[in-house]
């Protein structure tokens, strides 16, 4: 049965895909139907799958020696990654059929949406390091073409190129990585490394380490490579949604999780996942709060909390960043399908042309409101109980320095968050905009969602349990939803946080009173505005790999018997390497 | 000399052949024939690979689908040297170096 439901959770929407791509781009309706259902279908398929997660190899399919076996776990950390990107990608698509009505070519929108659906389902059930890769490329691959989605656009196009470039560096990390474990043990099994990891020595090992924490990084765009993700916002919001909230960046920190047995052992490292984890958070939760783009702060605030992921990762608090990645997946697809409804509605991404648009759209605004809330994490929603987990994990396993960037994080969330919703839905309306309230595709998933927002952190105890009978090699420590609750509201770091938090709701609230203290912090602001310089070392980075193309040009001249005498010589030169070598 | 012996000899000559050509020959129709001998090297080389692994079945099916796949190649060739010729005006392929960086 088990086996069944995985084949179905990875193949429904790969299904979908290619039944989205062969129908003609005249059928609207038709690939509107096929690929809400397929989508709807995986994600009954991953729900169902939970009650049969367990440890082990569930499904292996030989494909011949070089590759090893194709196989499959289901176990929490898997089937849960699976659920979140299946149930919230359907309801990014469903949410599609309103927001890409029209669209002149959606048969290649919708299948790539699938593929990449299915491709991170493969992602994160794989038990074969090889396969990871694979599958971690083609999210890669999809994300970057649902960047480019508007490929008339040369923004999109580099927006989408920089996505790759940047996800391809990991990638190299990721696949080195395969092959050393390949070449040590000659298998590619997860399982089978995180068992024997010591035996590889410490030398390969924190090779591998700091490998998978730059792809990791890479991937789920922490510092340095922070700048894809905001660039990405490019795309049609429900890929944006699709991006942050249910795929590809879930990766990284997925990867982080899933490894952590391993490496954490390796001298250096859980300190270096915890600093790339609290500067991003800390840096671009600074971005957020001068961003003028309502998507881009979004994007800003997405890199900010999975920087709390990746810190609760570095402190040893596997179930508390799987918890608060549950909870952003959810509380963040609400955010930006929200956000997508007011960008379709008056047209503009430009938070100051917005306002006062409350009262036009007032479902939407109460729906934001519930995300925004969360995101800045106020009782009692799950953004608060995850995100107070993942401090009370930074509190026992991880340095004063970073859980104090951590706290001052969670205080500028809440003033830029603050900002956000006073910017696009109160204060008066500065500029005449015609709006409509959401239609009825968009408010199921946004309802749907709200309710997720609301009530997800119920699932916590069931969830940590999950993850406690199933990784044998991790060592979670599961607690009852009540016994969490207690935990964390009698906890004096909550009482804390929450009076930091509220420290920032008044620093927003009180903005006009405290005029010295942005005068004060003006620099960080400009700063801030700039994206603390990476814009610029990207285009310098850019700028210097073109002109050395442009000086290796002279080896290229074009002529038949040039080419031909090269590759002979080549050929040459590898015999003799092989001889003599 | 074995019989193995006298066979790789005739493949190295042939690729010898093969490259000197390649790396002199200007006329794109040549190089097309020019393909050919470094291919019929290959064939030769995968039926002796056969006879020296005692697994002579194996090398000649493997030299027959080489021997298939060569045609078309061969094919291709002529045709895009016939549509060279339409749009350059020549065969010659120092002349053709639109791929010049």
């Amino acid at each position: 049965m088990a086996q069944t439901l995985i084949f179905l959770t990875i193949g429904l929407p790969w299904l979908g895909a290619l039944a989205a791509w062969l129908t003609r781009n005249e059928q609207e309706r038709a690939q509107h139907t096929l690929a809400v259902g397929f989508s709807v279908a995986a994600g009954f398929a991953a729900l169902a799958l939970i009650p049969f997660s367990g440890s082990g190899v569930v499904l292996r399919l030989p494909i011949g020696g070089l590759f090893g076996d194709m196989t499959f776990v289901a176990d929490g950390l898997g089937v849960f990654l699976a659920a979140v990107a299946t149930v919230v990608g359907s309801l990014a698509v469903i949410f599609s059929v309103s927001y890409m009505h029209g669209d002149p070519q959606l048969g290649r929108y919708y299948s790539l949406v699938l593929l990449f659906i299915g491709g991170m389902v493969g992602l994160v059930l794989t038990n074969n390091m090889l396969f990871l890769f694979f599958f971690w490329e083609i999210t890669a691959l999809c994300s970057y073409a649902l960047i480019s989605y508007y490929n008339d656009d040369p923004k999109a196009v580099s927006a989408g190129i920089e996505a790759l470039v940047m996800t391809q560096v990991g990638g190299v990390g990721l696949l080195g990585g395969a092959l050393v474990v390949f070449a040590l043990f000659g298998s590619y099994e997860i399982d089978a490394f995180l068992q024997n990891a010591a035996k590889l020595g410490p030398n390969p090992l924190a090779w591998m380490a700091f490998g998978f924490l730059i792809a990791a990084a890479a991937k789920s765009a922490q510092f340095p490579f922070q700048t894809w993700l905001p660039d990405a916002m490019e795309a049609p919001t429900p890929v944006s949604a699709l991006i942050h909230a249910a795929t590809m960046v879930n990766a990284g920190v997925y990867l982080l999780a899933r490894f952590y047995p391993a490496f954490a052992p390796v001298p250096g490292w859980k300190t270096a996942v915890i600093a790339v984890g609290a500067i991003s958070a800390l840096m671009t939760a600074c971005m957020a709060l001068v961003a003028s783009d309502l998507k881009r702060a979004l994007a800003y605030s997405t890199v900010s909390q999975l920087g709390y992921m990746v810190y609760a990762v570095g402190t040893g608090g596997i179930f508390a960043s799987q918890f608060h990645l549950f909870s952003h997946a959810v509380f963040k697809a609400l955010l930006f399908l929200a956000a997508g409804t007011v960008i379709h509605a008056v047209g503009t991404r430009d938070m100051f042309k917005m306002g006062a648009l409350g009262a036009k759209m007032p479902f939407v605004r109460n729906v934001f409101v519930i995300g925004a809330l969360s995101l800045a994490g106020l009782p009692i929603l799950n953004g608060f109980w995850s995100k107070e987990s993942v401090l009370e994990a930074g509190l026992t396993g991880g340095p004063v320095w970073a859980l104090a960037m951590m706290l001052v994080g969670a205080g500028l969330t809440a003033c830029y968050t603050f900002r956000m919703v006073w910017l696009v839905f109160y204060g008066e309306a500065r500029s005449r905009l015609h709006a409509h309230d959401a239609t009825a595709s968009m408010r199921v998933s946004l309802s749907l969602l709200a309710v997720g927002t609301l009530f997800s952190w119920h699932l916590a105890g069931p969830f940590g349990r999950l993850l406690e009978t199933t990784l044998p090699f991790h060592k979670v420590h599961a607690l009852g939803t009540a016994q969490m609750m207690v935990e964390v509201l009698l906890a004096p770091l909550t009482w804390g946080a929450l009076v930091i938090i509220g420290l920032g709701l008044c620093a927003w609230w009180w903005r006009d009173r405290l005029t010295f203290l942005t005068d004060g912090f003006g620099w960080l602001g400009a700063a801030a505005s700039q994206s603390f310089g990476f814009e610029w070392l990207n285009q310098q980075v850019v700028c210097a790999t073109q002109s050395v193309a442009q000086a290796l040009r002279v080896t290229q001249p074009g002529h038949l018997s040039w080419n031909v005498a090269g590759i002979i010589g080549g050929l040459v030169a590898v015999l003799i390497i092989l001889t003599w070598g | 000399m074995t019989p193995l012996q006298i066979g790789l000899f005739g493949v190295l000559g042939l690729l010898g052949v093969g490259c000197y050509g390649l790396l002199i020959t200007r006329n794109l129709i040549k190089v097309v024939i020019i393909l050919q001998v470094l291919v019929k090297a290959v064939v030769l080389a995968l039926v002796l690979a056969g006879q020296a692994g005692r697994q002579p079945g194996l090398g000649q099916s493997l030299a027959a689908t080489v021997i298939v796949a060569d045609t078309m190649v061969a094919v291709v060739g002529l045709a895009l040297a016939v549509q060279i010729r339409r749009r350059f005006g020549t065969v010659d392929v120092s002349a053709i170096s639109t791929l010049r960086g």
